[in-house]
């Protein structure tokens, strides 16, 4: 035994982290493979939550899937609804209004701050800050969740655009309650950072932590928080203007070395940026011409035959909608594209190295909601 | 990695630098958590909590009749601090527009249900948890403008609002009741008893929709009114009552035909049975047992032996009382009224009061199954001579009048009366007979001119 050295001869073992494991963020299992404490390698094993979306959906008419896309990252249905939305309206071809494109903008954004101030309350509850910091964002997202049940009767799943538009005008309340809950918003922001970006414990747990290189992330086709926490500038609303993104100013947030703390960064910062898209929608659409929703839109439709994939980005990513129109009442083939399985599928070459109680930080940063994961 | 950016530029997040002493930035995170406590324990901003929290039961959520007290935050964003609202006692005032499960609505005044059956929430709803059948003329056969039966599934449903949403008639709205939760699991299927709402309850939570949909609704509902015979469209837990009233209505106007007004009001149901006896002509007595029988089958007594013990020394008279009987029978095992006046017919007529009471008796068979067999089984229930029954016989005497316009037609051929024969049941039966001559004659030509489209 001496002969060895002095190191202690240590024998490989394979542990499962999950499925039923509150650091899983969901029904997900982690087949890991330690030496010690050393992660050798990591099995992402998903499919536990697998419903059958996509099949379900080539049954179902195009407007009835409007409601299933919500359940998918039930953190953000408004941006599901708009991606499946802008799908099926290229694939029609139908006109939307410019003041519900506002309308959408302002969910989108709303959604985009109350999925960030959420997953960075659960990333800091992943590395042992129990509950008060998630409790700060949970607050935050219950102010803009009220608005969203204002709206549209429900405050998550919203199932609030149809094509052509939005189900119904805003509410008369719903600016004003907009524009005090942006005042108090950088008020939270700051203090969040204050709380957090100093704290020695975040820094020790998440510097130099899960670092995804740039070519790594390219080639796994990571997008959202964790391609710009890698360094690369690349957002659908600037690389690809949809929607009336071309008329706001913002800027893209990215982070240098492409670990754990350059993503809880990436997501403040985004917050900050929500935020005066917001100020700016708010500011033009009084301006914006047209209803809620383009009168002739119909919404039981029969698209011509053909094929769509819109993209849009969403809070965790690029999230997508292919549909395959074949004339009928029902999409012939319709896929998503979700942001968290494809975010998910680099985790054992971001984990490889490190200790096991770094798995459940850097599962954590990628910001994944099982829901979308398994569809 | 070259990507233009327009409107805006990129910036790298600054990573910053730790500090040297340990425990420093620890502290002063700690401190922000501290000022939020110090603010969220002194600055409160919901104090506007009414008065009547306190008092309300735990319960409140469940007893209906108590006021909730509603917690009203005006501004949310400006409260500090996380905080607690105690929620059985205390609520959070829903928005308008939220939306739980879908509810029927029903006009108060008249008790007519808005639905007409019209299947769009059947064929919109994604998880396809509505069900429905179309409600039938029992007279007829033909289908009308109302809804027999709407069952919706709670468990399966998605909350998406699509049936609201569809519906044209403005039927199908979203409640705000959300404690939904039960052992009972078969008791999430729910039935149209249970998902009737009045229009004012609606109204209570959602003023500004329904201020928009009002007018719309309303309008439809009128026009669809006018095409439900007798009770057909009533929420059902409303049939007796809104029948009641109408019957009120019904005696004001009997009490100046007299003539009319007799069988309406000597209404008894075991003395119809006692009298049915009583005929002395053997075919007149068989047909009498048969009709017990019958009604005794039935499961619906024969409350409102209308015509029973009232003197009926005409051949006109009684055969006027068969052919209501069978009307009001076939309505849906309304009770055979007249099936013991045929019995009480004089010999000379037994021909035609023994095939009114087979009529009857089949009428009434048929009748057992129609769904609002179910309000009558209360009328059957209550004391005889009581003024509901009373008041119940007048009503169907008077429906039965509404159809007897047609069954005059049949009955001319084996009678020695008159064709004005139904101008003597009622005062009111009058204008009613011209509608429903009137409504006959377009039904006939459309469906000739349907013939003649098809050849």
């Amino acid at each position: 035994m001496k002969a060895e050295g002095t190191m202690i001869k240590t024998e490989e073992l394979q542990i499962n982290i999950g499925p039923q494991h509150p650091s899983t963020h969901g029904v997900f299992r982690m087949l890991v493979t330690v030496d010690g404490e050393t992660i050798v390698d990591l099995k992402p094993v998903f499919g536990y939550l697998h419903r059958n979306h996509e099949q379900i959906a080539e049954v179902n008419t195009y407007l009835q899937n409007m409601p299933y896309t919500d359940r998918l990252d039930y953190f953000n249905s408004m941006a599901n609804n708009q991606a499946y939305a802008m799908a099926v309206e290229k694939l029609a071809e139908i006109e939307v209004p410019e003041r519900a494109e506002y309308i959408r903008v302002i969910m989108v954004e709303l959604t985009r701050i109350l999925n960030h101030a959420s997953a960075l309350g659960f990333l800091i509850n992943d590395m042992g800050a129990w509950q008060t910091p998630l409790a700060f964002g949970m607050r935050e997202r219950e102010k803009i969740l009220d608005l969203f049940e204002s709206t549209s009767g429900a405050r998550l799943m919203c199932n609030y655009f149809r094509f052509g538009g939005v189900v119904r005008d805003l509410p008369p309340d719903f600016v004003p309650r907009l524009q005090s809950l942006l005042t108090g918003l950088p008020t939270f922001i700051d203090e969040f950072e204050r709380m957090l970006r100093e704290n020695e414990i975040l820094r020790i747990r998440s510097e130099g932590i899960g670092v995804l290189p740039k070519e790594v992330a390219i080639s796994y086709s990571v997008t959202g928080p964790v391609l710009r926490g890698s360094g690369i500038p690349y957002d659908i609303r600037k690389a690809e203007p949809y929607s009336i993104y071309d008329r706001f100013d913002f800027d893209v947030p990215i982070g240098t070395v492409g670990d754990v703390y350059d993503r809880f960064l990436v997501r403040i910062e985004e917050m900050r940026q929500s935020k005066r898209i917001l100020e700016q929608a708010l500011k033009q659409l009084p301006d914006a011409e047209g209803g809620h929703i383009n009168p002739k839109a119909r919404q039981n439709i029969r698209p011509p035959v053909g094929d769509a994939y819109t993209r849009i980005e969403s809070p965790k990513g690029e999230l997508g909608f292919y549909l395959v129109s074949d004339g009928g009442q029902t999409p012939y083939r319709y896929k998503v594209r979700a942001p968290s399985f494809i975010n998910l599928t680099p985790l054992s070459d971001m984990c490889r190295g490190y200790k096991v109680a770094d798995v459940v930080v850097i599962l954590g940063s990628i910001d994944i909601v099982m829901g979308e994961v398994d569809r | 990695m070259n990507i233009p950016i327009e409107r805006g530029k990129v910036v790298t997040v600054a990573r910053g630098q730790s500090t040297s002493v340990a425990g420093f930035s620890l502290s002063k995170g700690l401190g922000v958590v501290f000022r939020h406590w110090r603010r969220a324990w002194f600055e409160k901003q919901h104090q506007n909590v009414p008065a009547t929290a306190s008092e309300s039961a735990p319960n409140a959520g469940n007893d209906k009749s108590k006021p909730t007290a509603f917690v009203t935050l005006e501004d949310m964003s400006k409260s500090y601090g996380t905080f607690t609202v105690e929620y059985p006692e205390q609520r959070i005032k829903l928005p308008e527009a939220y939306r739980n499960m879908p509810v029927l609505l029903y006009d108060d005044e008249t008790g007519h249900e808005l639905c007409t059956s019209c299947f769009q929430c059947q064929r919109i709803c994604p998880p396809q948890v509505i069900h429905m059948t179309q409600a039938k003329d029992p007279a007829s056969g033909k289908p009308v403008p109302s809804v027999a039966e709407f069952i919706i599934e709670y468990d399966a449903c998605m909350s998406c609002g699509f049936c609201a949403e569809v519906c044209p008639f403005d039927a199908i709205k979203m409640d705000h009741e959300f404690e939904l939760s039960t052992h009972d699991h078969p008791s999430l299927t729910v039935y149209k008893r249970d998902l009737n709402r009045p229009v004012s309850y609606y109204e209570s939570i959602a003023p500004g929709f329904w201020a928009e949909a009002r007018e719309r609704a309303y309008k439809k509902l009128a026009t669809n009114m006018k095409r439900r015979p007798g009770a057909i469209g009533i929420a059902p837990h409303l049939t007796e009552k809104i029948t009641a009233a109408q019957a009120q209505a019904a005696q004001a106007a009997a009490a100046q035909a007299p003539a009319a007004k007799a069988p309406a009001k000597k209404a008894a149901a075991p003395r119809a049975a006692d009298t049915a006896a009583a005929p002395t002509d053997k075919e007149a007595k068989l047909a009498a047992i048969r009709a017990r029988n019958a009604a005794q089958k039935g499961g619906s007594a024969p409350a409102a032996g209308t015509a029973a013990d009232a003197p009926l020394p005409t051949d006109k008279e009684a055969k006027l009382a068969a052919i209501r009987a069978r009307n009001a029978a076939k309505k849906g095992g309304s009770t055979p009224a007249a099936e013991t006046s045929a019995e009480e017919s004089p010999p000379t007529d037994d021909k035609a009061a023994r095939l009114a009471a087979i009529r009857a008796r089949n009428a009434a068979k048929k009748g057992d199954a129609t769904p609002s067999e179910e309000s009558d089984q209360p009328a059957a229930e209550t004391p005889p001579a009581n003024d509901k029954a009373a008041r119940l016989a007048a009503i169907r005497a008077r429906n039965a009048a509404q159809k007897a316009t047609e069954a005059a037609e049949q009955a001319a051929d084996s009678a020695t009366s008159t064709p004005e024969a139904p101008a003597s049941s009622s005062e009111e039966g009058k204008p009613l007979d011209e509608k429903a001559a009137r409504l006959a004659e377009i039904r006939a030509r459309n469906a000739a001119r349907k013939k003649g489209d098809q050849e």
